[in-house]
């Protein structure tokens, strides 16, 4: 498989209206477009972190699922920073918040607009809270696709390893669905789901498989052509317990 | 998939794809590029002036870089005005072109109008309604995606699109970028306290904050043998990349500059190239105290203290917040190609430090290779290396 890129998937975390917790924990996986269950902080961190209660939605569903990602692949403790990258894909993002921060806007004529609110109006706060969390310094954006837990961010973040610009990404999607009050016809399930990429995982360190991506940019977990993010976690879950 | 490393051949990781840039084009408030922005420039003018299209009593700052008459149509976001303009004498673009646009808040006016009760299009207000708008005015076979990473948004997009093509992946990538000035930012950065109330004054010691400004840019890369085919000729080179977090404040930049200092040497390293070789910095200069300093700070540890012209266009054309990357990088081809940086408008007595570096002036540079920077919310940072 000549010029094939292959890095490993050594942990993967979700929040989804059925489940959360971290791969290696579960057997089945399911992402639908139900209503997700409230995310404390309690669920996520042990120790209390007063800037979690701040963040608004999205970054708590983003960073759960982060979270529960690096726990699986035994990289949640750190005591100095390292070059960890993350590409989050994401359909939505933060337009809750978005709404949120422009009706303070609207209800004081611009006197009442919410500073502390109009700081997660980006989608990659959510980036930048996990990057604080966890000491994450490498490469860091968002993308939206065509396709909602669509590969256009796995694909991208093989490619980021391949070329030596770094060794470990953290790559996935986040969403919260349309804000009801929005007609905008979007097909995102909510959830979120990231998986952990190792160029090298450590020897004796647990890996559910090799993850690749061809010269036709065609994303393969083992024999299976991976088509979104939700397959790939299938197939991960799958090949853990064959 | 038997194997467990990954596999490059030995010409991949030896650059065997250059990635030069074919075609170029922006839209700001002091004019389109090339012509009368680059004019704008070189002659200190400024499109920073008072703000006519809202009210913005309840602002610090009543000014803005905003072009004067776009207007929104047909229920549709002023971006895509905006993109109506840049596109709009644009050569054509190979079909197949992998798109990449990026937008820190595409077309938010519409969310605002939906807010207040008036009819819009809700679609423009997805990040990823760029990437559709492009793709259906340039009848482009893929949808494309869009990057958002704040200020730096097409700093990577730029960045990303490159690499693309130099692992040999695709052969074409247009970047397209743009942002606009609205209600929903204004406000925003006025309750942060980040707007200055006259125009911004990029790395003056008397600056104050930043001063919006909208836009869009357009570029097309290509790998040389593509070009070629194609007889396309080449207006300059994407050499090096490197995105990095400082993993510090969401809002705030490290004041050491961490972040600054990782993006710019991966870039270095990706280029191939020493900091001596450097003969420029276009320098996300915003006129925020934090933004300058952190840059001013970073700049002076990867050069050792030497002193490297630095400007910043953020004078003239306002913060165009995700398009900032992209126009900047335009700009950037230009002064590699007439060898003269332009004035930083706004900077008439330069941070300690940065003396004999920033200029009220347009200057002459001696090399090849420029540095250009932008850094963003979330920490982000950004840098890439240009050739002529």
């Amino acid at each position: 498989m000549k010029d094939t890129i292959i890095a490993h998937i050594t942990g993967i975390g979700w929040v989804t209206a059925d489940s959360s917790g971290c791969g290696k924990n579960h057997d089945r996986f399911t992402l639908t477009r139900q209503v997700l269950p409230n995310i404390f902080r309690q669920a996520v961190f042990d120790m209390p972190d007063p800037s979690f209660r701040r963040m608004d939605a999205y970054c708590k569903l983003g960073l759960a699922a982060i979270s529960l990602a690096l726990k699986d692949a035994r990289l949640h403790e750190w005591t100095e920073k390292r070059p960890i990258g993350i590409i989050a894909s994401t359909e939505f993002g933060c337009l809750s918040t978005d709404m949120d921060y422009f009706d303070t806007v609207m209800a004081g004529k611009g006197l009442a607009a919410s500073p502390a609110l109009f700081s997660y109006t980006l989608p990659n706060s959510l980036l930048g809270v996990a990057a604080i969390r966890f000491g994450l310094t490498g490469i860091n954006f968002v993308i939206s696709e065509s396709v909602p837990f669509g590969i256009a961010g796995l694909q991208m973040s093989l490619d980021v390893i391949a070329s030596g610009e770094t060794e470990k990404m953290l790559c996935g999607a986040c969403d919260l669905g349309c804000p009801p009050s929005l007609n905008v016809s979007g097909h995102s399930p909510t959830g979120a789901i990231f998986f952990m990429l190792e160029r090298s995982p450590p020897q004796n360190s647990f890996a559910y498989g090799p993850v690749g991506l061809d010269r036709q940019c065609r994303v393969r977990f083992g024999q299976t052509e991976i088509a979104d993010l939700a397959m790939l976690v299938q197939a991960c879950l799958k090949n853990d317990r064959s | 998939m038997e194997k467990t490393e990954i596999h490059q051949s030995a010409s991949q990781k030896q650059h065997p794809h250059p990635v030069i840039i074919t075609d170029a084009a922006a839209m700001t408030a002091l004019g389109s590029y090339p012509g009368e922005l680059w004019a704008g420039l070189l002659a200190g003018k400024t499109a920073i002036r008072p703000f006519g299209r809202f009210g913005a009593d309840n602002t610090d700052a009543k000014i803005a870089a905003w072009i004067e008459d776009l207007k929104p149509a047909g229920g549709r976001s002023m971006i895509s005005t905006l993109l109506d303009r840049l596109l709009y004498n644009q050569r054509a673009i190979p079909p197949d072109a992998l798109l990449i646009t990026a937008t820190a808040k595409a077309g938010i006016d519409n969310l605002e109008l939906l807010r207040r009760g008036y009819p819009a299009d809700s679609r423009d207000i997805l990040l990823s309604s760029v990437s559709k708008i492009i793709s259906q005015k340039l009848g482009l076979m893929g949808k494309g995606i869009n990057i958002s990473a704040a200020c730096a948004s097409s700093t990577v997009a730029v960045a990303r699109g490159a690499a693309w093509i130099a692992s040999g992946r695709v052969d074409a990538v247009l970047v397209c970028c743009a942002d606009i000035v609205t209600a929903f930012v204004l406000s925003g950065f006025s309750a942060l306290k980040a707007l200055s109330p006259v125009p911004c004054m990029p790395f003056d010691q008397n600056r104050s904050g930043l001063s919006l400004g909208e836009g869009a840019a357009v570029l097309l890369m290509m790998s040389k043998k593509r070009a070629e085919r194609e007889n396309r000729h080449s207006i300059g080179r994407i050499l090096g990349w490197g995105v990095s977090n400082d993993a510090t404040h969401i809002t705030a930049p490290a004041k050491n500059g961490c972040g600054l200092v990782q993006a710019i040497s991966q870039a270095l390293k990706k280029a191939k190239r020493k900091p001596e070789e450097i003969a420029a910095i276009h320098a996300h200069g915003t006129g925020t105290l934090y933004n300058d300093l952190m840059e001013l700070v970073a700049f002076r540890q990867v050069f050792e203290g030497r002193k490297v012209p630095i400007y910043s266009v953020k004078g003239a054309i306002g913060h165009t917040l995700g398009a900032a990357g992209g126009i900047e990088t335009v700009l950037s081809l230009n002064t590699l190609q007439t060898r003269v940086i332009p004035p930083t408008v706004g900077c008439s007595r330069p941070e300690a430090g940065a003396e004999g570096q920033v200029s009220s002036e347009s200057k002459p540079i001696f090399g090849s290779y420029l540095l250009t920077t932008n850094s963003g919310f979330g920490g982000v940072n950004a840098a890439l290396i240009l050739g002529k």
